[in-house]
């Protein structure tokens, strides 16, 4: 353990008499800052804005247990002996509504995104924990291939003046998470409160120029040595409640442990856990309009993944059912696939999910139940790691906030609910677009739905919409001369050079052969450098099927084979009945050199990649693209988690060896 | 079981024919609809309303568009009514928790409708009444609810906005306590120790209570998920259980999920024990 002490000698620590407080505030004020520190509202410390030094909780201690908080009184020359108070930090550099886009004036339909205002703020007050919190989020927010903007601007104005516990609380965890109670690195000011006032460490230059404008005396080694047994106090009262060695292995390794089921019997899934916790980051897209829906916005809000809504995707189809699977995917995320996406722990250890559950479930409980040292390691049935070369494919041209303008240059009706938009455009980021990857379609007044490309042209893209809701109902009735606002190209695309030199088999049901026609296009732009070609096709009955007349055309060749099947039709039809899986079991191909692409409703692909497992083909070669719910499309709504994957951003397409059994068990 | 409905086109995709009518209720909801006072305007000037007894004279029994019902199907006639309305409607949406969950009139469903109704009445033969108080969807296919006891204005405004402009209206059933946390409001059930629904709640009134240092009182009925037994496992560590049960016997107390607790605690709350009613208590 570092002590930040002990690299700055006491000498070139000041001393801030207790009274001098006020003149920090004014120097941060001065600074042009708003001041934001802990308060005591309604029974709790929140922080919020400050006028002045008197606001601050003097006097004030806190008691906290699981699913309960008290306050108490304290020493009333002591202004920071609570702890953690309730406001997780998140609130000022993540807010909890932010808006996101407008609808354009004068240009009826298109969108535009919300410019982030910087706003210069102090906070004041932040633990040790905290700030690991606050790094967390960042590295979080700032993760490629593009961070979230209004984060970055509200974090670069933030001057932060940390405060030592002195304190701590019965459920506080800092010292197991490595995250403090001792101050090292994040604050620009650090604060030690002692008799008679405070030790000060400035620890960057913008921290050193408010220091210096105080002229204060140095510290004497008295209060320096106070502030370094106090620290040394709380750690010792805190202990080591949540031993993490090994922790996020045997976390991955339970995930049907017997106590999954039981403490989501205790879980309200009320999503308080989620929302005081200083990392988590989920939020969901609101929509409001005027009565025409012509002049809208959209913003985003804090979301959790507790909730039922945070797993559905259109059609009402949702990943996490149950409140089992929900616990599951916060805690195991939190303290363990948070390591594969950031390298570090989403946990920081400061307890508020503990003091803030109405029933007062205590992670470090369930942790111990379900991943205690005494619990088995292994097998990980879970995907370990991103496997090598998954890195995102390199999307330098893509902001997530700013849209680009489509015009709808052709329609063409592929079935009852589903059409194709020919989209012009000379955005170089679109026209760059890659076999697999989807664009995210803003219309006015309505939700941003995904969607795949369906074919890259050197003038613009193809997108295939299926009517299965309001925001695609409205995309299939476009007609040509429309414009759209289009953000894009997100995902990783199809590997297809990688089935160079080999064979390739191509599965598409329904729907899922509009993400496959760009491979199609790909091979057969370059035949000669695949060998076999197949294709099969399913689909619900003959008048589903897509692209007809481009699959009659490539099937009259003698280069590739193509196989068609529907699950049901009349007598008008001639070709196969079943599914898709049937086409493979009479196939004569053998997989050692094949590569697969496989894309459809959950079931089929899962059917089929059975069969394909089946005929030889490597898991490492056989390729599916997952739909789950996203929202931002960069790995920053949350709301698309699979283990370790952010399927927008480490998908869409994964290979059967990257998802391991997330592919096939309900629920992950 | 709802009733199969054969449901008539849309009269017009332009203007349509909006009515709003009542079963058992309180009227309560309706007024939400007057109080959209910045809107109702512009609103009236998109839709045609045809029936709305509590604002117009113009009577209709259909063609709906949308039909806006309040109140609890309480009465053989209202159990004939809500038939013809279904039928005679495109969208049908309950307003209120008497529409969506049989409201307050529902605590009679545990108890001898023919004693109560002699204990009210001097002569309850001239009272023709179920013996039951349910909400709509018991008795005919839904297509939206608002809920709530009375409903939001801003939930009522999106659903009608929704519908105008054709997307799917935001009315979120996650519980009080996101919005709470948005809000940056503390929590009045682990601070303050006090009962508090939120948890297992719908949002929907933007967390009014808890604003005001209030427990929720789960008006706007169980949410998505609602855990209600496992808060109530809670609230019996430090409560009387027939408190507990009582705290859930309101508004939406037929609610299945409210209904469970009030079952487990050994049936329907007994009368209220005016002694025990707080002083800061309206009743």
């Amino acid at each position: 353990m570092i002590d930040a002490r002990t690299s700055i000698p006491p000498s070139r620590q000041a001393f801030l008499p207790r009274d001098g407080l006020g003149r920090l505030f004014t120097a941060l004020q001065a600074d042009g800052r708003e001041v934001i520190g802990p308060t005591v509202r309604d029974g709790a410390i929140v922080y919020e804005p400050l006028d002045d030094a008197t606001a601050l909780p003097y006097g004030v201690a806190a008691r906290s247990e699981p699913g309960r908080y008290r306050l108490e009184t304290g020493d009333p020359e002591r202004a920071f002996d609570y702890g953690v108070g309730l406001t997780p930090w998140k609130r000022v550099t993540f807010p909890p509504v932010v808006p996101l886009t407008t609808t354009v004036d004068d240009e009826p339909g298109l969108v535009q995104a919300v410019v982030p205002h910087r706003r210069a703020v102090a906070l004041i007050g932040v633990r040790a924990c905290e700030l690991a919190a606050i790094a967390t989020q960042d590295r979080v927010l700032r993760a490629g291939p593009a961070g979230d903007v209004d984060h970055a601007a509200r974090q670069s104005g933030t001057l932060v003046v940390a405060v030592e516990c002195a304190a701590a609380l019965s459920t506080c965890f800092c010292t197991s998470m490595g995250t403090g109670p001792e101050v090292e690195d994040g604050a620009d000011i650090v604060l030690s409160e002692v008799d008679g006032g405070f030790t000060v460490r400035a620890r960057t230059p913008d921290g050193e120029r408010v220091v210096d404008g105080l002229s204060l005396p140095a510290a004497g080694d008295e209060p320096v040595a106070q502030a370094t047994a106090q620290v040394a106090a709380v750690r010792a009262a805190i202990g080591d409640p949540l031993p993490t060695d090994g922790l996020a292995d045997r976390l991955r390794a339970n995930p049907d442990h017997p106590r999954w089921a039981e403490v989501a019997e205790r879980c309200l899934a009320c999503t308080n856990c989620t929302l005081v916790c200083p990392t988590c980051f989920c939020t969901s897209v609101t929509v409001a309009s005027d009565l025409d829906g012509v002049a809208a916005s959209t913003e985003r809000t804090w979301d959790s993944c507790f909730t039922l809504g945070f797993g559905r995707i259109a059609g009402d189809a949702n990943f996490r059912p149950k409140v089992a699977d929900r616990y599951r995917q916060w805690l195991t995320h939190k303290f363990s696939t948070w390591w594969d996406q950031f390298g570090s722990s989403g946990c920081v250890g400061c307890g508020r999910c503990i003091t803030w559950c109405p029933v007062g479930i205590d992670v470090r409980e369930e942790l111990l139940a379900i991943a205690g040292p005494t619990e088995p390691v292994g097998p990980i049935p879970w995907p370990i790691a991103p496997a090598d070369g998954h890195a995102p494919a390199p999307l330098a041209t893509v902001a997530p906030a700013r849209y680009a303008t489509v015009h709808v240059s052709a329609v063409r009706r592929e079935t009852a609910d589903t059409i194709t938009l020919r989209l012009a455009t000379a955005d170089t980021g679109l026209l760059a677009s890659r076999p697999g990857q989807f664009v995210m379609v803003a219309q006015a007044a309505q939700t941003v739905p995904p969607i795949s490309i369906s074919r890259i042209r050197p003038d613009g893209l193809e997108l295939t919409v299926r009517n299965v809701g309001p925001a695609t109902a409205a995309l299939t009735s476009l007609g040509p001369g429309a414009r759209l606002s289009v953000r894009g190209p997100f995902g990783r695309p199809w590997p297809v050079e990688s089935a160079q030199g080999g064979d390739v088999v191509i599965v598409g049901g329904g729907i899922g052969l509009a993400p496959l026609r760009p491979v199609i296009d790909a091979i057969m732009r370059e035949r000669h450098r695949y060998r076999a070609l197949y294709v099969y096709l399913g689909a619900r009955t003959p008048r589903d099927r897509l692209f007809v007349d481009e699959v009659q055309a490539i099937a009259g060749r003698t280069d590739l084979e193509v196989a068609e099947i529907v699950d049901r039709a009349g007598p008008e039809w001639f070709g196969r009945v079943g599914v898709v899986t049937q086409l493979l079991d009479q196939a004569t191909w053998t997989g050692e050199r094949t590569t697969a692409f496989i894309c459809g409703p959950d079931r089929m692909m899962q059917a089929t990649a059975r069969a394909i497992a089946a005929r030889g083909v490597a898991v490492d070669r056989t390729w599916v693209t997952l739909e789950r719910n996203m929202a931002c499309g960069v790995g920053l709504c949350g709301h698309c988690q699979l283990g370790p994957y952010f399927v927008c951003r480490d998908g869409p397409v994964f290979s059967l060896a990257e998802l391991g059994d997330t592919f096939t068990v309900e629920g992950r | 079981m709802p009733a199969p409905a054969q449901r008539p086109v849309r009269t017009s995709p332009t203007r349509p024919r909006i009515g709003v009518v009542k079963l058992a209720s309180c009227d309560g909801c309706q007024l939400t609809l007057l109080d959209l006072e910045d809107e109702l305007l512009a609103i009236a000037e998109r839709v045609d309303i045809v029936e709305f007894a509590e604002a117009t004279s113009n009577r209709s029994s259909g063609p709906f568009d949308i039909l806006f019902v309040e109140g609890s199907v309480s009465t053989p006639e209202q159990a004939d009514e809500i038939i013809k309305l279904r039928a005679a409607t495109t969208t049908l949406v309950t307003i209120g928790a008497c529409a969506t969950s049989g409201g307050i009139q529902a605590l009679r469903n545990w108890t001898d409708h023919d004693a109560v109704r002699s204990m009210v009445y001097p002569d309850p033969s001239y009272v023709e009444s179920l013996a039951t108080a349910t909400p709509v969807a018991d008795h005919v296919s839904v297509d939206l609810e608002l809920r709530g006891c009375p409903i939001s204005p801003d939930q009522l405004r999106e659903l009608v906005t929704a519908v105008l402009v054709g997307r799917r209206p935001m009315l979120p059933d996650e519980a009080v306590c996101a919005e709470c946390k948005r809000r940056g409001i503390v929590c009045v059930a682990v601070a303050d120790g006090l009962t508090c629904l939120g948890p297992v709640t719908r949002t929907g009134c933007g967390a009014l209570c808890p604003a005001y240092g209030r427990g929720c009182y789960g008006c706007f009925g169980p949410r998505e998920s609602a855990n209600a037994p496992g808060l109530a496992g809670w609230l019996v560590q430090d409560r009387p259980p027939a408190e507990v049960a009582r705290s859930f016997a309101l508004f939406n107390a037929w609610s299945p999920a409210f209904r469970a607790v009030i079952d487990a605690s050994g049936g329907p709350p007994g009368p209220i024990d005016r002694a025990t009613i707080p002083e800061t208590s309206d009743a």
